[in-house]
């Protein structure tokens, strides 16, 4: 939704908030009536709607994430020019929407992901700007296989990869969540913020 | 009537000003103050409004 039409919205809001409540009179009318209740009820529920929406779609964004200090590192591994950097490959990839690459892997896909992730989010608005974090900062629970299957489960090199088949068991648990795609010794190049001083970076033309 | 009209647009009014102000305030901030002040004058204006639609009428 263009943020320019929410404006016009709540513009228009407030042009008929004015008149109902500057001239209050006008509600003995039927037409004055339907007025307030457009004015005090129905325009002001979608401009709010509107809104919210906006805002929503806004902490979603990359840069949204990265506006914390705290998160600059974490931005900085993005671009770090080595494949077998999790993050830096997907994201330099576009395996992940570059303008939402945080909320794409650390949202849990399950029902109410997306609320959990907000909610959290509103726990880091605290943490940033009421207490004291100091980095490397820790995920509440360890990286489920989940989020990375979203995508990967069914694609050729994920299903047919040698390592993954080595072995039946393998594949059933890593599905299963047993055996961890990060922790498990084989895609452990993940943000390493200690480590940002050491590497190359990716300079895109 | 006209009293409590008058208090749910100015409550709706502010709410509506907030949500104005925090959408070009691109912050994680200007979400809550969007969340936590705006649309919180904005819910209570509107059950200011519906109030006053059930509440009987001051006699003159």
């Amino acid at each position: 939704m263009p943020v320019g039409f929410i404006y016009a919205i709540v513009i228009v809001t407030i042009a008929i908030v004015a008149v109902v409540a500057l001239a209050p009179g006008l509600t003995a009318t039927r037409g004055g009536k339907i007025l307030a209740f457009l004015a005090l009820f129905i325009f002001p529920i979608l401009a709010a709607s509107l809104g919210y929406e906006e805002h929503m779609d806004r902490s979603k964004q990359t840069s949204f994430c990265l506006s914390c200090h705290l998160m600059e590192p974490y931005g900085r591994s993005l671009q770090v020019d080595d494949a077998t950097w999790i993050p830096a490959s997907h994201y330099q990839n576009n395996r992940v929407p570059r303008e939402q690459a945080c909320y794409t892997c650390h949202s849990d896909y399950v029902m109410y992901g997306g609320i959990k992730a907000k909610w959290r989010g509103l726990h880091h608005i605290y943490a940033q700007y009421l207490s004291n974090p100091k980095p490397p900062l820790h995920l509440y629970h360890p990286y489920n296989n989940r989020e990375c299957l979203h995508c990967h489960a069914g694609s050729r090199s994920f299903e047919e990869g040698a390592t993954h088949n080595a072995d039946p068991q393998i594949m059933a648990d890593i599905k299963s969540n047993k055996m961890s795609c990060l922790t498990s010794g084989c895609h452990d190049q993940i943000h390493n913020t200690t480590k940002l001083n050491e590497v190359k970076y990716w300079n895109p033309k | 009537m006209a009293a409590r009209l008058r208090i749910a647009g100015l409550l709706i009014f502010l709410g509506l000003l907030i949500e104005g102000l925090t959408l070009s305030w691109n912050s994680p901030i200007a979400f809550l103050v969007f969340l936590g002040i705006g649309g919180l004058l904005i819910a209570i204006g509107i059950v200011f409004f519906l109030l006053s639609l059930v509440s009987p009428s001051i006699p003159q």
